[in-house]
C-alpha cells in the first residue's frame, strides 16, 4: 500500500505524460489534425505518405543516418584513444583532464552560437587554421557537401562526456591484471587491446547506445546553425517533425514521423545489443 | 667467427643493462609523445573558448566587419553591462532560468528520491512489472509524445507561461528513479529495520534515514537536471511566445536573430549569453564533482545530455 503511495507522484506522471501521449499520439497518426478544426482520421495515409510521396522524406532519413552513423563510430573511436592516454599516470593529467571534459557542459545554444564563427566559411577559426598551413576550407555550413560533416565536427567538440566515462571505467581495472600481463611479457599495445580494451567494452556499449540514440534525436545544432538547409542539405528527423508539426501545423503527419523516429531508435539498439554479446565482456562471466 | 662469439658474448653480458636503457628511452619517448598529444588536442579543443572570450569582448564594430581575432585584443568589458540593461533583456531571461532550473531541479531531487526509495524498499503486488515500466519508458524519445502534451497544456491554458517547462519534472524522472534506486539498494537494510523498531513510518524511515544517506546521488541527479534544464531549447522553443518569458537559452538564440544596429546580429552580446550560459555548468560541476563520482554511473548508466 505505502509502495503505491509513495510511487505515486511516477505513477500519476507515467499516466499523464506518457502512457496517454503515447496512445493520443498514435491515435493521431492516424488523423490529419491542424489543431484547429477536429482530427480527420484517415488510417495509414501518414506513413503511406512519408514512405511513398514525401521526397523530402527519404533526404531527412539520409541525412540523419549520415550524421548518425559517421559521428558516432568517430567519437567512440577518440574517446577511447583520448581516454588511454588521460590515464596514464603522469603528472599533469587532471588539467588535461578538465580540458578535455570543458566543452561538454557547454550547452547546445552556446556552443551552436560559438560554432556559427568557429565554422564561418572566411572568418572562421577552422578555415583560419587551414589557410595556415596553406588549405582552402570548404563553406562548411552553406556547402551542401560539407553541412553535416560540419555538425559533426561539433559534435566531436564535446566528446569528454563519454571520456569521463570511460575514464572512470578504466580506474575500476585490477592493477594486478596488468601486472600480471607485464610479467608476461605482454607489451603496451597487447594490453590496451587484450585487457583494458575488452574490460571497457561495458562502458563503450553504453556509449554508443547513448550516442546512437542522442544523434539520432539530434535537433539545436541544426535549427539553429542551418535551419535544415542549404537546400535542406543538412534537414534531420526532429527538426523535420518540429517544421511539420509546429511550423505548418501537421499534427498528424508529425506524429507518424515520430513513431518511425521511435521504431528505429528501437531498431538500432536492438541491433546494438544483439551484436554485443560478440564484443561485449562482463568480468562477472568469468569471476563466477 | 671468434669475434662474432665475442661480440655475441659482449652483448649477453651487456645485455641486461642495455635492455633496462632502451625501456627507459622507449618510456621517455612514450611520455613525451603523451604530452606533445594531449597539448595538441587541448589546444585544439580549448580554442573555441578563447574564441567565444574574444568575441564577447570585441566592439561593435568589429562585429559589423566580423574581423574577430582568437586572441582577444580588445576588451569591452562593458558588453557584460550592456545585455543587462538596454539592448538585451537578459537579466529576465537569466530570472527565468533560474526558475525553472530551481523548481525542475527540487523536483527531480526529491520526488525521484521518494519513488526511488518505493522501488528499493517497498514490497507491493505489481512492483516488478511497474519497475520493467519505468525502465522501459527511458527509451521512449520526447519527441514521441510532444505533440500530446503540448495539445494537454494548451487545454490548459498553459501555453506561453513557465509551468510546460517545470510541472513534468515534479513527477520525478524514469532515468532519475532508476540511478536513486540502484544507491538505495546498496544501502544496508539494517537501518531501516531499526528505524522501524524505533517506530518510524515508512516516510519517516525514507526522509529520515534514508534521504541523508542518498545524498551524493541526490546531488548527481540535481546537476543532470540542472544541465538539462538550463540548456533546454526545445521545451521553451515550442511552448513560449513572449520574449520577456524566455529562459536564457531561448533568449540567445532569440538575440542571434535580431539586428539592433544596422544589419548584423550582436554577436558580441550573443557571446556574452552565451558565456552566461556556460559558466554556471562548469560552477555546479565543479562543486559537484566529488558527489558524482561517487555514484556508480556505469552500473548501466549515465545520461549527461
Amino acid at each position: 500500500m505505502w509502495f503505491y503511495i509513495m510511487a505515486s507522484p511516477w505513477i500519476a506522471g507515467f499516466i499523464i505524460f506518457l502512457a496517454g501521449p503515447m496512445v493520443a499520439s498514435f491515435y493521431l497518426s492516424l488523423t490529419d489534425y491542424d489543431l484547429l478544426t477536429p482530427p480527420q482520421w484517415i488510417g495509414l495515409d501518414n506513413y503511406r505518405r512519408m514512405l511513398v510521396e514525401d521526397p523530402l522524406f527519404w533526404k531527412v532519413l539520409r541525412n540523419t543516418a549520415y550524421y548518425t552513423f559517421l559521428s558516432v563510430p568517430l567519437s567512440t573511436v577518440l574517446s577511447v584513444a583520448l581516454a588511454a592516454l588521460l590515464n596514464k599516470p603522469l603528472p599533469g593529467m587532471r588539467i588535461y583532464r578538465t580540458i578535455v571534459y570543458l566543452p561538454a557542459l557547454v550547452p547546445l545554444v552556446a556552443s551552436a552560437m560559438l560554432f556559427s564563427w568557429v565554422l564561418a566559411p572566411d572568418t572562421g577559426l577552422i578555415n583560419r587554421g587551414l589557410a595556415l598551413i596553406g588549405i582552402r576550407g570548404p563553406a562548411w555550413l552553406l556547402s551542401e557537401t560539407w553541412v553535416i560533416p560540419a555538425l559533426i565536427l561539433m559534435s566531436i567538440w564535446s566528446v569528454g562526456t563519454g571520456v569521463v566515462l570511460l575514464l572512470a571505467g578504466m580506474q575500476g581495472i585490477p592493477q594486478e591484471l596488468l601486472e600480471a600481463a607485464t610479467i608476461d611479457g605482454a607489451s603496451g599495445t597487447q594490453r590496451f587491446f587484450r585487457i583494458v580494451l575488452p574490460m571497457l567494452s561495458p562502458v563503450i556499449l553504453f556509449n554508443v547506445v547513448m550516442g546512437l540514440i542522442g544523434a539520432f534525436q539530434v535537433f539545436s545544432q541544426v535549427y539553429i546553425l542551418t535551419g535544415g538547409g542549404p537546400n535542406n542539405a543538412s534537414q534531420m528527423l526532429v527538426p523535420y517533425i518540429f517544421e511539420e508539426g509546429f511550423r505548418n501545423y501537421r499534427m498528424g503527419y508529425a506524429s507518424a514521423l515520430s513513431w518511425l523516429l521511435f521504431a528505429i531508435i528501437m531498431a538500432c539498439t536492438a541491433i546494438v545489443f544483439r551484436t554485443s554479446s560478440r564484443w561485449v565482456f562482463y568480468e562477472t562471466e568469468v569471476r563466477r | 667467427m671468434t669475434a662474432q662469439l665475442d661480440q655475441a658474448a659482449a652483448a649477453y653480458g651487456g645485455g641486461q643493462q642495455r635492455r633496462s636503457q632502451a625501456v627507459g628511452a622507449r618510456r621517455a619517448y612514450d611520455t613525451a609523445m603523451s604530452y606533445a598529444i594531449l597539448t595538441v588536442v587541448s589546444a585544439i579543443l580549448s580554442a573555441p573558448f578563447v574564441f567565444m572570450v574574444s568575441i564577447a569582448l570585441s566592439s561593435d564594430a568589429t562585429v559589423q566587419k566580423a574581423t574577430f581575432t582568437l586572441i582577444p585584443r580588445e576588451f569591452h568589458f562593458e558588453n557584460f553591462v550592456r545585455v543587462m540593461t538596454s539592448d538585451a533583456p537578459m537579466a529576465r531571461w537569466i530570472l527565468n532560468s533560474l526558475i525553472i532550473v530551481t523548481f525542475a531541479c527540487l523536483g527531480q531531487m526529491f520526488v525521484s528520491a521518494m519513488v526511488a526509495y518505493a522501488f528499493a524498499r517497498l514490497r507491493a503486488p505489481g512492483r516488478s512489472v511497474l519497475f520493467v515500466i519505468l525502465l522501459s519508458t527511458m527509451m521512449v524519445p520526447v519527441e514521441v509524445t510532444i505533440i500530446p502534451q503540448f495539445i494537454l497544456f494548451r487545454e490548459l491554458d498553459w501555453i506561453d507561461t513557465l509551468y510546460p517547462l517545470i510541472v513534468p519534472n515534479l513527477f520525478g524522472g524514469a532515468y532519475n528513479i532508476f540511478l536513486m534506486r540502484q544507491f538505495v539498494t546498496r544501502i544496508p537494510r539494517e537501518l531501516d529495520e531499526a528505524a522501524q523498531v524505533d517506530g518510524l513510518g515508512y516516510f519517516g524511515i525514507f526522509a529520515r534515514i534514508i534521504l541523508p544517506l542518498m545524498k551524493p546521488v541526490v546531488v548527481a541527479v540535481g546537476v543532470f537536471s540542472f544541465a538539462f534544464s538550463w540548456g533546454w531549447f526545445f521545451g521553451p522553443l515550442i511552448y513560449l511566445n513572449t520574449e520577456s518569458k524566455y529562459p536564457l537559452a531561448l533568449g540567445v538564440q532569440f538575440l542571434s536573430g535580431t539586428s539592433t544596429n544596422a544589419q548584423t546580429p550582436p554577436y558580441n552580446l550573443v557571446m556574452v549569453g552565451a558565456l552566461f550560459l556556460t559558466v554556471p555548468m562548469v560552477a555546479v560541476y565543479f562543486f559537484s564533482q566529488k558527489y558524482i563520482y561517487q555514484v556508480n554511473l556505469s552500473s548501466g548508466s549515465a545520461g549527461i545530455r
